[in-house]
């Protein structure tokens, strides 16, 4: 592999960073800084060096800043958040670059807590401002990665269910993953879940707040994991850095149970998916589905030669963000466009008609539509339908039809 | 009934077909032209530039090496029609085997007679420059017992009206002149008449006076006045007169667009 595989878990506190097949990583917070009297930035330990001799102004939670199109003032000027964001992110990429005396980047993969289409959106351009090619950059779940962590070790460590704690600031989250044989594809499921019991860190500085932190994961613990099976157990997030301050925890979870620390499971998991990308054959012959994937299939019925032929628009396990597709049609006796939605669960199959309305009419045959479905998150689909006209034969008439579908409630 | 997916096509630039007047984009379109106008596909249609545009611009080499074999094994070339409208999936195999029964009947006509209904084609639509040199292009066939006096007649009276929409009277009186000589058709001479009367510089022929009796002038002139009127309801007259309803500005705005219009179809007649 010529280029870096580059693995970046980016949240509003801390990020990450790591390469594929290489043993280093960072974690740095995710704050920036910029000289008080010059257009320079820093991160990391160079950042709080500013911050402390008070020649720089920091900022902080860098992608609510960018999600919410925020703007920052410094020395006078105003930044946009995603360009804050862009700067944040050409330095941590310099961080493994400068590392490996590698400067081309063959895959640049992000994971993010919570996907929004905004901040991708904007990850995106700063990306590509940054010179790396829109194709090598891809941005996943949390859920995602934490998948292609587990899934790139040992069978037996994800041969059954496999679960996961991420205490981080304010934070705590538990993943579970589970595989399901007998089908097709073997269809990796996964899901995680916000707990409200997530605290803030510095409690566990005192005795009291380490026993009452425990306190929360043991009850959290004997909620979600203490009657199941697992063939493993991961912790991850800063909390558990250190887990002396939770005995009750740490001996409940260990109970008959493997149970595996890893840092950087975010940052690595999407470096191996990253690596995947450039296999020929994918490693992971899977069909995921998880926060990030659709877990509905979109098709619809084209004629093919006189035959009726299923046509995938958007299958489940695809990305959504990236589940872009566009179709030429043309219309034969028909003014309607009929999706049909198939969730995992068959018995829930839908129809969603959407109506050619203010297509003119034609001689049959004589009207394409172009049909562009794009996602807006995991649950809603955007139909546009454009009349395309039959050349100069029958001119297009500007009409457009846009339908948000909800392909589950 | 359905939707019909169609194959990606790179056009990027787009076939002329000057019989037509229009550019096409898609092996859809072409399919389209090929069964909607077999009159003025039969003959000289499948050349070296459409073949281009089928392997480069449709990306379907397949086709194009297949029509390019048949081209050379000097068989039928009517087939060749056929073989784009089979490899494209547009129009159903019902569909392809009533215009290749089309094709046949039309291949059984005289060939004056074939000439002269692919002039009349293109007479229809509105391509009256082409449908001239058409009509002329017939009158050159030698008589027979299909081609008489009457159906020569036939041709000037045609020729006659093509040159009456091209605003060229003289050559259309001439027409019809040698079109009533042919046939004694009244509805000639009735042409004749009201080419006169919308131009009235035009010098009628002595026998014809005769010939308009007034009992016959009459009746074309309640004919005529029925005409007008219905004229006066046509869509591109109220159009027209909602126009002139208009501000100055709209008016101005829509007028410089009905004259581009204008010599857009002008230009099409020629």
């Amino acid at each position: 592999m010529d280029g870096l595989v580059i693995g970046l878990d980016l949240c509003d506190t801390y990020s990450q960073v790591c390469c594929f097949d290489k043993e280093q990583s960072w974690t740095i917070p995710t704050v920036i800084c910029r000289m008080k009297d010059a257009e320079e930035w820093s991160v990391g330990e160079e950042a709080y060096g500013h911050i402390l001799m008070g020649d720089g102004v920091s900022v902080d939670k860098l992608l609510t800043l960018a999600g919410k199109d925020g703007t920052s003032t410094i020395g006078g000027i105003k930044y946009e958040g995603c360009y804050i964001l862009q700067m944040f992110l050409q330095k941590v990429i310099a961080i493994p670059v400068k590392e490996f005396q590698n400067n081309f980047i063959s895959q640049l993969m992000i994971t993010l807590p919570d996907a929004d289409v905004k901040l991708m959106d904007c990850l995106f351009q700063c990306a590509e401002n940054l010179g790396i090619s829109r194709k090598n950059v891809h941005i996943i779940s949390h859920t995602e990665s934490f998948c292609y962590y587990v899934l790139s070790q040992k069978k037996e460590i994800w041969s059954n269910q496999v679960g996961m704690f991420d205490l981080s600031d304010n934070s705590l989250r538990y993943y579970e993953l589970k595989v399901q044989r007998g089908l097709k594809q073997v269809m990796i499921v996964a899901e995680h879940e916000k707990l409200e019991e997530g605290f803030n860190l510095d409690i566990l500085g005192t005795s009291a707040g380490a026993k009452l932190a425990d306190k929360i994961l043991c009850a959290c613990g004997e909620r979600l994991i203490l009657k199941k099976l697992y063939s493993s157990v991961f912790l991850t997030g800063r909390g558990f850095d250190n887990r002396e301050w939770a005995p009750g925890f740490m001996k409940m979870v260990c109970s008959k149970r493997r149970v595996y620390m890893e840092p950087n499971i975010f940052s690595r998991g999407a470096a191996f998916k990253g690596a995947d990308y450039l296999q020929e054959k994918t490693s992971y012959p899977y069909a995921f589905i998880c926060e990030g994937r659709l877990d509905t299939t979109v098709s619809m019925k084209v004629l093919h030669k006189e035959r009726e032929n299923q046509l995938i628009i958007a299958a489940a396990g695809d990305s959504w963000y990236e589940s872009q597709n566009s179709v030429d049609l043309i219309t034969d006796k028909t003014r309607d466009v009929e999706l049909i939605i198939t969730p995992l669960d068959t018995k829930k199959k839908k129809l969603v008609r959407i109506p050619l309305e203010s297509f003119p009419d034609r001689p049959n045959r004589t009207t394409r539509v172009q049909m562009n479905v794009s996602f807006l998150d995991e649950k809603t689909m955007v139909v546009e339908l454009k009349d395309k006209g039959f050349g100069e034969l029958f001119p297009a008439s500007g009409a457009v039809v846009r339908q948000e579908v909800m392909l589950w409630a | 009934m359905g939707l019909i997916l169609c194959r990606q096509e790179p056009v990027k630039h787009p076939f002329y077909i000057e019989r037509l007047g229009i550019h096409i984009y898609s092996s859809q379109e072409l399919c389209y032209v090929i069964y909607n106008n077999p009159l003025l596909v039969l003959e000289d249609f499948i050349d070296e530039a459409l073949l281009t545009f089928i392997r480069e611009e449709l990306d379907m080499e397949f086709l194009a090496a297949r029509l390019e074999k048949w081209r050379r094994s000097g068989e039928n070339n009517d087939e060749q029609l056929l073989i784009i409208l089979q490899e494209c999936d547009y129009y159903t195999a019902i569909e392809i085997n009533r215009f290749r029964q089309h094709i046949l009947m039309i291949r059984k006509m005289h060939p004056a007679d074939f000439e002269k209904a692919k002039a009349d084609y293109i007479f229809q639509q509105k391509q009256y420059g082409k449908a001239i040199l058409a009509y002329e292009k017939i009158l050159e066939f030698p008589k027979d017992h299909f081609v008489n006096d009457i159906f020569m007649g036939k041709i000037w009276n045609n020729l006659g009206t093509a040159y009456a929409r091209m605003f060229q009277p003289e050559k259309a009186y001439q027409a019809f002149d040698k079109a009533y000589l042919l046939t004694k058709d009244q509805a000639v001479l009735q042409r004749i008449y009201y080419l006169s009367i919308m131009n009235p510089e035009l010098s009628q022929k002595e026998r014809y006076q005769s010939l308009m009796t007034e009992e016959l002038k009459r009746v074309w002139d309640v004919e005529l006045e029925k005409a007008k009127d219905k004229a006066q309801t046509a869509e591109s007259i109220v159009e027209l007169n909602k126009l002139f309803q208009r501000d100055s500005i709209k008016r101005m705005a829509g007028a410089t667009e009905l004259v581009s219009r204008w010599k857009q179809e002008y230009r099409t007649m020629l």
